[in-house]
């Protein structure tokens, strides 16, 4: 499969289960995992789906404005993601960078093992 | 461990900007036949594609200057992902261009790291 659509495919349903049910990013995330949110290092499955689900919003929508991947090697994909974040009731969307490397399971899918994100202040 | 994976994340990017800035040709001794850049989703794979892609920027002159740097090991033979934000200052423009980069680091045997991957864009506001 085209390593741009796998890359795409992943970050629709990534932002799709981040902002109907955040509780639903774990199985994306293994104990090995590792996420840096606006500075903060967090380790491992329970610990990221903990700091995401307890971030201080409830509804959320993410809008992508550009997707780029880059095989790592052995397997795993670099995609780098830039966009938007609107939070219920806020006037201004927030714009984000963010970016993963993914690995692959045994089953044919994807994990998440390095996570990155960072806001953009203008 | 961590702390040690900090370092060197900063420690490569302060390099990598100070050559961008100074000595744009001597990026190449960071880049190997099997790096690939993405530049404002343009992709270019090897160290002669790439460097020739950053010398011909339409500029003489630029000063990155970098808001964050985060990094995480990347367990692909001690790799290193390095995530920066930051903004770019040409001669003449009033206004800074800010930009995001992540790069993939791949150590080499003396103890330096090669950028694997390079991935910029510039995040218009």
């Amino acid at each position: 499969m085209d390593p741009d659509a796998v890359a795409k495919a992943f970050v629709d349903h990534y932002y799709s289960t981040f902002d109907a049910n955040r509780a639903g990013l774990g199985n994306l995330y293994q104990e090995g995992s590792m996420l840096t949110f606006e500075g903060q290092k967090i380790q491992g499955s329970q610990s990221i789906v903990a700091k995401l689900t307890s971030l201080p919003f409830q509804q959320c929508k993410h809008n992508i404005t550009t997707v780029d991947c880059q095989p790592s090697g052995a397997g795993g994909m670099l995609v780098f993601v830039s966009g938007t974040l609107q939070l219920a009731g806020e006037q201004h969307a927030l714009k984000f960078s963010q970016m993963f490397h993914l690995m692959p399971t045994p089953q044919g899918s994807f994990y998440v093992l390095n996570d990155i994100f960072r806001l953009n202040y203008t | 461990m961590e702390e040690q994976i900090d370092l060197v994340g900063k420690a490569f990017t302060d390099h990598y900007y100070h050559l961008f800035d100074n000595d744009r040709p001597a990026l190449s001794s960071l880049y190997r036949p099997s790096s690939m850049l993405t530049f404002e989703g343009q992709k270019i794979l090897g160290v002669e594609d790439i460097t020739a892609k950053l010398t011909s920027l339409p500029f003489d002159q630029c000063q990155h200057v970098i808001s964050t740097t985060d990094s995480q090991p990347s367990t692909f033979a001690g790799g290193i992902v390095v995530f920066v934000s930051g903004s770019l200052q040409l001669p003449g423009e009033e206004h800074h261009l800010r930009f995001s980069q992540m790069f993939h680091l791949v150590p080499i045997v003396e103890g330096n790291f090669f950028v694997q991957n390079d991935i910029f864009r510039l995040n218009y506001g």
